[in-house]
């Protein structure tokens, strides 16, 4: 990707600032520790603004695979992979941070958790 | 001696046809009437179970690909089993197993930092941090520090001291057997007619999850081995989950197996289109094509994936990307800890993401799936407890939930064997 589309990508995606900020991290673990903690309010403002661009994003994210994208794509596929997560509790759980009746997910451990999705 | 459900041997199964022909033909084999909660309330048959079925049954613990180059170890604490093996990748490219015990005083060669642990031997050598015993990964002994300071030192004798190990479809089995009654090949001839031929090494991406339960292995086993509680317990991550059918059992004792159907569910906007992703892509698409041909044998287009027990402790959910989008298999494992401690394995595995798209798809079924086992394991520890109050001593088992009745009767072949 050339400097050009590079700089186009930032500018047209600066307005998730801040989803990147709160929701944006590597590895599962990470981004669960966030999810646990949020509120349906939170869940909703994702969903709102992911959900109508996600065929972008995917779309945008189709071309490397998740070690060899670019450098400007990192953001946006951290969030993605947050979204894929998250996604579940506004459209499934009706915000609710936990899956409900259901075992403390604290208690579940993701072997692969700490590494890099 | 240990025999089938027709009275032959066990060692003498041959790869009849499994398949069980009606849900009367269920009943009469198997019978209907309740099944007992002993084995799973007293601890003295837990010591048994250890004794006759963990020590003397071939035990997956491990996948070829977890350990795909020369000098690649795991390590694999077994508590069940009082031991905690260590499986290699020997210089030969043979997957063996040892016991993780130096045999100079007993010290752990390779130093646990979990339930399993994963190195690569140096020059393919594993060297005992204690006094510097260094082994091959064959379990030869290579060299000892100040070998002529010992009187009498037989290294020939001091080999780490092996376990029975064989390969089947790419997962990797043991054997606590000094020299096992059956070959890992006979002990599941039965089960290959059903499982054989998938490629199950195509799928390397893994996302594993474990917890330790406060609950007999069995209870967990059980509430994995049955379709009844679907439309209930998972009414939240399912939702309008409709059509579900438990059907085509299939008896190769002691394992057995069984097929999913299910109409369909309510799919979300987000989960449509991260299918999508999968869906369109010819490397996660569904592939009932590669399916067994004792599986589905029909074609019927719901088909979710096919769920066995295979004897004493694991399954292996066989979809081909049919049911949960892109996974081809996932497989669930009980380990048994103590008579009322598990630790409970569960892994999707799909075929590795091409792209940064297909993989947030797949980690988005991996949660979806993940948040269901959560509403599973939810059950496990208060029904242990229910059972445990003796304010009942049996189970009641629908037609549906025949593979707690055909594990439950194997158990008991063993422990009275």
């Amino acid at each position: 990707m050339d400097k050009t589309s590079s700089d186009a990508i930032t500018s047209r995606f600066s307005d998730l600032s801040p989803l990147l900020e709160k929701w944006a991290f590597p590895a599962e673990n990470q981004r669960s520790a966030v999810r646990w903690g949020a509120s349906a309010s939170e869940f909703e403002e994702f969903y709102s603004k992911m959900m109508p661009r996600l065929g972008e994003f995917l779309e945008l994210l189709s071309h490397n695979p998740p070690n060899k994208l670019p450098p400007e794509l990192h953001g946006i596929y951290q969030l993605v992979c947050a979204f894929a997560e998250a996604a579940p509790h506004h459209e499934l759980y009706k915000g609710s941070a936990e899956v409900p009746h259901s075992f403390d997910p604290r208690r579940f451990r993701a072997l692969h958790g700490n590494d890099p999705s | 001696m240990i025999t089938n459900d027709t009275g032959d041997s066990i060692s003498e199964q041959k790869s009849a046809s499994p398949r069980i022909s009606s849900t009367q033909e269920l009943r009469d084999r198997f019978g209907v009437a309740p099944v007992s909660t002993e084995s799973i309330c007293n601890p003295a048959i837990y010591d048994l179970e250890k004794e006759k079925i963990f020590r003397k049954t071939w035990l997956k613990v491990a996948t070829t690909w977890e350990i795909p180059e020369i000098g690649d170890c795991k390590v694999k604490d077994l508590p069940v089993l009082d031991t905690s093996l260590v499986i290699t990748r020997g210089r030969d490219g043979k997957i063996r197993a040892f016991h993780n015990v130096c045999t100079h005083r007993g010290n752990k060669i390779i130093p646990e930092t979990d339930t399993e642990t994963y190195v690569r031997a140096r020059a393919n050598v594993l060297t005992c941090r204690f006094h510097g015993w260094v082994f091959s990964t064959d379990g030869t002994l290579k060299s000892v520090p100040a070998q002529d300071h010992f009187g009498e030192l037989d290294t020939a004798c001091a080999r780490l001291r092996e376990v029975a190990c064989d390969v089947w479809q790419d997962f990797v089995f043991i054997n606590m057997e000094p020299e096992p009654s059956q070959t890992l090949a006979d002990y599941l001839d039965g089960l290959s007619v059903v499982f054989g031929g998938y490629p199950y090494a195509e799928s390397t991406q893994a996302y594993r999850y474990s917890t330790v339960l406060d609950c007999n292995w069995k209870v967990a086993l059980y509430a994995f081995s049955e379709g009844y509680h679907v439309p209930t317990i998972h009414a939240g991550s399912l939702p309008g989950f409709r059509g579900a059918d438990h059907a085509e059992f299939k008896v190769m004792s002691p394992h057995a197996s069984s097929t999913i159907f299910a109409g369909g569910m309510d799919t979300t906007p987000a989960t449509s289109a991260f299918a999508a992703v999968l869906h369109g892509s010819a490397a996660h698409r569904p592939r009932p094509d590669q399916l067994p041909k004792a599986i589905n044998p029909t074609g019927r287009p719901d088909f979710q994936f096919e769920l066995p027990t295979i004897f004493p402790n694991l399954i292996i959910h066989l979809g081909a990307g049919c049911g949960y989008p892109g996974l081809s298999f996932f497989t669930h494992q009980f380990w048994p800890m103590a008579h009322g401690k598990t630790l409970w394995e569960g892994t999707n595995y799909f075929r590795p993401p091409a792209t940064a798209a297909e993989k947030a798809a797949q980690i988005h079924v991996s949660a979806l799936h993940r948040n269901a086992w959560l509403e599973d394991t939810a059950t496990m520890e208060d029904t242990f407890k229910g059972l445990m109050s003796g304010a009942i001593t049996e189970m009641q088992l629908m037609d549906q939930e025949f593979l707690i009745r055909h594990i439950s009767q194997n158990i008991d072949k063993y422990i009275n064997a």
